[in-house]
């Protein structure tokens, strides 16, 4: 945690400490409104969800676990979910349930051997064993908040395409992540 | 590359859903699908997880973008003034009242103090709970109370969301289900500390006049 202030700060707030909620403001207010105006693109909604965020981290800070990845990771996945559900909210849904619904039901695998802080590092250079417009469209997925309809209409292709482009990209990246 | 189909495994399966779900290319069924999994499978989470940090290095990308200072505004609504008494925000009270359901939610209450219009007079509320993205704002102007869902997952097919309204110590009245993003409902009675909470009922409501299903949010009325 010595290289982590926003996980020292974290583990404070999760002791009620209101001065170092404030300072983990100032250190990353900055960062998630990035994040926040990136997906949902108007500035209101970004700070009327950059408010939520920091009510979430307040709620949640005891949940963070240091030892599994660093403070500004676990936060930016709450805006990014935050503001992705809120994209999600006020799109039309389109429904890819079908081959989905079948996994939820699956049973639980075995316990996932991928957790490993740091182990991330490589993703520019997995990035790169992905055909060229196979890697925009994770990246797109991941930074803008794309749905599987999204890309499906930017890159010209059908739905079933892109979620199988998709899919396997994701196998590669997982693949080489692990290698 | 080719795209021939390749065979995939059940653990293969969870872990491509644990990438979708993070990289936010589901459609909202399927988000909250993936949402109510991942808070009561530990190995699924576990998956989510590793991919948040897989995909870490991606956050680079995301440019600084300077917010203006909104403490003040979070600050209000996290520690309102009238509940920051020891135990104030934290007490039973209310679970006694409900009965089923809240000690899962962990009793996070938020009483939210919209200032926005002050001219108006009325109260409102913020319904929600800790180990759940959903957030609800209530509103009550004169007989009316509307609901507006802010966050959090739509409804599963085949259930629906219930209010009830809950006053000191009686039983819960049910003020009408929700059947759509923003829900308008009658009710005479509501004010300042009155408890609101939102139970999932199967379609049609609850049949027996009180919650069946489990309470989802929870919040308490305050004035504007």
């Amino acid at each position: 945690m010595l290289d982590d202030p926003i996980a020292k700060l974290l583990e404070d707030i999760s002791a009620q400490d209101r001065a170092a909620f404030r300072a983990l403001y100032s250190a990353s207010s900055a960062k998630l409104m990035g994040v926040l105006l990136r997906i949902l693109g108007q500035r209101s909604e970004a700070e009327d969800a950059l408010q939520e965020v920091f009510t979430r981290v307040w709620l949640r800070a005891g949940r963070f676990d240091a030892t599994k990845g660093r403070g500004m990771t676990w936060m930016i996945a709450i805006a990014r979910n935050l503001a992705i559900d809120r994209l999600r909210s006020r799109q039309p849904t389109t429904s890819d349930d079908e081959t989905l619904a079948a996994l939820v039901d699956s049973a639980p695998g075995v316990e996932s051997r991928l957790v490993a802080a740091g182990e991330a590092r490589r993703i520019s250079d997995c990035f790169a064993t992905l055909e060229p417009d196979r890697a925009a469209a994770v990246r797109g997925a991941y930074l803008d908040g794309q749905s599987y309809g999204d890309l499906a209409a930017r890159h010209d292709v059908p739905l079933n395409t892109m979620r199988t482009w998709l899919r396997r990209s994701l196998l590669k990246l997982k693949e080489c992540m692990e290698a | 590359m080719t795209d021939t189909v390749i065979p995939i495994s059940p653990e293969d399966e969870d872990d491509l859903l644990a990438a979708e779900f993070v990289l936010g290319v589901l459609s909202l069924p399927d988000r909250a699908r993936a949402e109510a999994r991942l808070r009561q499978d530990d190995s699924f989470a576990a998956r989510v997880s590793a991919w948040e940090i897989h995909l870490e290095g991606l956050n680079d990308d995301y440019a600084e973008v300077a917010a203006p200072d909104l403490m003040p505004a979070i600050e209000a609504r996290l520690f309102p003034k009238a509940e920051t008494r020891q135990g104030g925000w934290r007490g039973n009270w209310f679970a006694g009242a409900l009965g089923l359901g809240l000690a899962t939610l962990s009793a996070v209450v938020l009483a939210a103090f919209l200032l926005l219009n002050p001219a108006a007079p009325g109260f409102t509320a913020i319904l929600t709970a800790e180990a759940s993205d959903l957030r609800y704002e209530a509103r009550v102007e004169g007989e009316n109370i509307t609901l507006v869902q802010l966050a959090g997952a739509a409804t599963e097919p085949g259930k629906v969301r219930e209010l009830w309204m809950i006053i000191g110590d009686a039983a819960p009245i049910s003020l009408g289900l929700l059947t759509a993003q923003s829900v308008t409902l009658a009710a005479i009675g509501p004010a300042d500390g009155v408890v609101l909470a939102i139970s999932l009922e199967p379609a049609g409501g609850s049949t027996t006049g009180a919650p069946t299903g489990p309470v989802l949010v929870v919040g308490t009325l305050s004035t504007t």
